[in-house]
């Protein structure tokens, strides 16, 4: 076909025939007999739990399965007429880009500018047309401002734009994207799907894109695929994907649905729009609240509880690769024992910051940090993991008794590199809180950095019941253990969602600052970004989860 | 805190000129290094590299080098003089060691051993001060002609040191946050760890690589600079240093003997050589050679200089 017909959308953007793969060594295949069309110019969602095949599918779509990975595969993959499975992933640049999860991976640059001219370069293009290209692609992702930075100094959000470009500079026909926004907060996560809906109407690219969190971009979708075991099991629509849900997964619906799904009330909605459409069309409609909801206030200490961790004026200045920056600027705050805390705020707020001081790994250089004793899990848990057994990573009764409360006792002769994402993370907080499981020796906060990066919706559930475990008992000890308080649990998370079902109390930052500190359902629910779903649909002060919100809507309808 | 030994562009000689030219210079150094074995030469080795560093900005990078060789240097003394008694001057004798055997401390060994480290030193600065002054994507499209079917070579070639020093921070900060009942992490454990890391992330970036069209046969892509005026410097000072090194060398200016007893010669062209490698460590000064001199000075403002 020629290149002009390619341009013009003549071919499906994607074909995959009978596709089965299974990676090199691996006793069971990654994908089973998958077929697929993506059609120019569409919008397609890869919904599924973890290892469901999402990534591989992709992979194999853009050349890196089999000709990076190795492994078995049969069937076909076409991308824009090439044969994938013989072209490899160089020769698909021009047809297809890829952006994976982790954007630090993604960068083989020094400065931006460089990283997006990169596949042009390669292609041999002239330097005028470099750098119109370039200048095109960074006024189309608004990040022409950071051309001449560094990578290093680049936030998270920033550079997944950045990978985002490079992939897209090439005017690709199709662009595929694995969970893009896991690591991004949630203004920066709305921001880059309503950017790609934007590409996909204008750009006439096609998209694939692999996510968990599916409120996030459901709405933006003209279809979603679900994935389970390597297999397809729904291809259509999103109100449909929706209803399937309901009855064969109901870890994929969205909170939304969840909600609709709880008060009997059918369609199911695909986004908030669409919620408060037929919200309003049953007569149940609230006006903006805005008058009845009080800005959260400082949370008060409660006297009754002894503080764990305390901090007054605190200021932390680091080294941000061109100059010293201020992260944390005069922070006042004040954690009691038992408490589960959700420490919230964008890309380069400060969370991770103020948790790295509280372990005294930054130096303050004003004001005080007093911890009592501290246990954190930092953003890699891979970072923990140094031996190839797990029993050697945890030796003797104690390393014994942590594996047994992360429930990994069975794994004990495993080589942690063959572990679940999940497991290898419930294994890096065995290590962080081994020999501290008891009395006195239990640390005063356990804190947990961006823990659910690629977690589906059933590993979030395991985790917020060990959450709910550290703060309400004094001994982790299968053998010990009472009802009495225990650690208290402060996670840094973009995750609104998972923040809603796990803490009591959410503290916002907002450029080295807390701008908001209050009971969770206040400030999830005072908000539009740092809100849940439901929080967004019904607008009632207070009520975050679908559940809470399919009490609030029965009594709505009794009144 | 970024990585000592991450590339920082700077407006400065060593990180304007083409990789070809700074990989030239600071090869030629180490070159010297392996050539020679007199102490005299070694030093001025390594004192030309740690000016090259500062002078080109990678004052962090030359200090960790500095530790880290200096730590390398140590070892290897300790280690031949454990293993060599050789030498006719006997410090201490310890007598009989497991495996060992006789074990007796010479003033030959540990001066031999001293120059193994020296040269081993002079290597990790150099190192460390390509890695910091040595744009690596400039190296990228340098090596596309020659490695232009493996993204992994280039990968590894121009991206191993940063993401290993990057992944070491990470690791260590990790191993201070395990819980008393954890394992110790062990050195060894800890840098088998990074290694294995540091491949399977060099191999992410590879993949990344290929993704961008790495291997593509494209025709080469003119670049906007390719070439920088301090390039012909850079060329020039190795070549000088290298041709004054083998001069050197064979009108016996490499006069070290460690065994049986230790004679290292401090003669005109042991002196002269020495010399040379030294004052080469100021190739990358800003601006020209020369205003090292003042020259430059009295030719730009020739009646400043008259006054």
């Amino acid at each position: 076909m020629s290149e002009m017909a390619i341009r013009r959308g003549a071919a499906p953007a994607l074909t995959v025939e009978r596709l089965s793969y299974a990676y090199p060594h691996a006793s069971s295949s990654a994908l089973a007999d998958i077929s697929l069309e993506v059609a120019p110019g569409e919008f397609a969602l890869l919904a599924g739990r973890s290892a469901s095949g999402k990534s591989t599918l992709l992979k194999a779509a853009c050349g890196l399965v089999p000709h990076f990975h190795g492994g078995e595969i049969e069937g076909e993959v076409r991308v824009a007429d090439l044969d994938a499975i013989a072209a490899g992933p160089g020769e698909l640049a021009a047809a297809v880009g890829y952006v994976a999860q982790d954007p630090e991976t993604q960068v083989v640059s020094t400065t931006v500018a460089a990283e997006i001219e990169l596949p042009l370069e390669m292609r041999g293009d002239e330097p005028a047309d470099r750098a119109r290209a370039v200048e095109e692609v960074a006024l189309a992702l608004a990040i022409p401002h950071l051309l001449d930075r560094t990578v290093d100094t680049l936030s998270g959000g920033e550079l997944q734009r950045v990978a985002l470009a490079a992939a897209l500079v090439t005017r690709p026909r199709l662009i595929l994207l694995d969970e893009p926004t896991s690591q991004l907060d949630p203004v920066a996560g709305d921001e880059l799907i309503w950017l790609l809906r934007r590409l996909n109407e204008e750009w006439g690219v096609a998209v694939l894109l692999a996510e968990h969190r599916l409120e996030r971009c459901l709405a933006a979708a003209d279809r979603v695929v679900a994935m389970d075991g390597g297999r397809i099991s729904f291809d259509g629509a999103a109100s449909a994907f929706l209803t399937w849900a309901r009855d064969a997964d109901p870890a994929l619906e969205t909170p939304a649905a969840r909600l609709f799904s709880l008060v009997g009330i059918d369609p199911l909605p695909t986004g908030v729009r669409e919620a408060r459409q037929t919200l309003r069309g049953m007569g149940i409609a609230h006006p903006p609240n805005r008058a009845s909801r009080r800005v959260s206030d400082p949370h008060p200490s409660d006297p009754a509880r002894e503080f764990v961790f305390r901090s007054k004026g605190l200021w932390v200045e680091l080294d941000r690769g061109e100059e010293m920056r201020d992260v944390l600027k005069g922070i006042d705050l004040t954690i009691n024992r038992g408490e589960r805390v959700a420490l919230m705020g964008r890309n380069g707020a400060g969370k991770s910051t103020l948790l790295r001081t509280a372990a005294g790994m930054h130096e303050p250089v004003a004001g005080k940090v007093d911890v009592d004793s501290i246990a954190l899990l930092t953003q890699n848990p891979g970072d923990y993991l140094v031996r190839e057994r797990v029993g050697d990573e945890l030796p003797g009764e104690e390393g014994a008794v942590a594996l047994r409360v992360v429930g990994l006792e069975a794994k004990a002769d495993a080589d942690p590199r063959d572990l679940s994402g999940g497991e290898r993370q419930r294994l890096a907080l065995a290590i962080a809180l081994a020999g501290r499981m008891e009395g006195e020796t239990l640390p005063g906060v356990v804190a947990l950095d961006e823990p659910t990066r690629g977690m589906d919706r059933a590993r979030k559930a395991d985790l917020v019941a060990l959450i709910s475990r550290l703060a309400e008992v004094s001994s982790l000890s299968p053998t010990g253990g009472n009802n009495s308080t225990g650690a208290a649990v402060v996670v840094a998370t973009h995750d609104v969602e998972f923040a809603a079902e796990f803490a009591e109390r959410v503290v916002l930052l907002g450029d080295g600052v807390v701008i908001a500190d209050g009971p969770s359902a206040d400030v999830l629910s005072g908000g539009w970004y740092f809100a849940t779903e439901v929080a967004r649909v019904l607008d009632l002060p207070g009520v975050v989860t679908p559940e809470n919100g399919a009490a609030a809507l029965a009594g709505e309808e009794r009144q | 805190m970024k990585s000592p030994f991450a590339y920082q562009p700077r407006p400065l000689p060593l990180q304007m000129a083409s990789p070809t030219a700074a990989v030239a210079y600071l090869g030629a150094i180490v070159a010297i290094a392996f050539l020679y074995s007199n102490p005299l030469v070694l030093l001025a080795a390594g004192a030309a590299v740690v000016t090259a560093g500062l002078l080109a900005g990678a004052r962090r990078a030359v200090r960790v080098a500095l530790k880290m060789g200096a730590a390398l240097a140590l070892l290897i003394v300790a280690v031949n003089a454990l293993v060599v008694s050789r030498g006719e001057t006997v410090l201490a004798r310890l007598g009989d060691w497991p495996l060992l055997g006789k074990v007796d401390i010479t003033l030959e060994a540990i001066v031999a051993g001293a120059s193994g480290g020296l040269r081993a030193a002079v290597a990790m600065i150099a190192a460390a001060v390509y890695s910091a002054c040595v744009d690596p994507d400039r190296v990228l499209r340098v090596l596309r002609p020659l490695a232009g079917r493996s993204a992994l070579t280039a990968t590894l070639v121009s991206r191993l040191v940063p993401v290993t020093a990057a992944d070491a921070g990470r690791l260590r900060d990790a191993a201070r946050l395990r819980g008393p009942g954890a394992a110790e992490v062990g050195k060894a454990p800890l840098a088998r760890r990074l290694l294995a890391g540091s491949l399977d992330r060099a191999v992410d970036v590879a993949a990344t690589l290929e993704l961008r069209g790495y291997s593509l046969d494209a025709p080469r892509a003119r670049n906007r600079r390719s070439r920088s005026r301090y390039d012909r410097r850079f060329y020039a000072v190795s070549a000088l240093v290298l041709s004054a090194a083998v001069v050197g060398k064979a009108m016996g200016a490499d006069d070290f003997q460690a065994y049986p007893a230790v004679e290292i010669g401090f003669g005109p062209e042991t002196v002269g050589v020495a010399a040379v490698v030294s004052v080469s460590g100021f190739a990358p000064l800003r601006g020209r050679v020369s205003s090292l001199f003042g020259i430059a000075e009295q030719k730009r403002h020739p009646e400043a200089a008259r006054v």
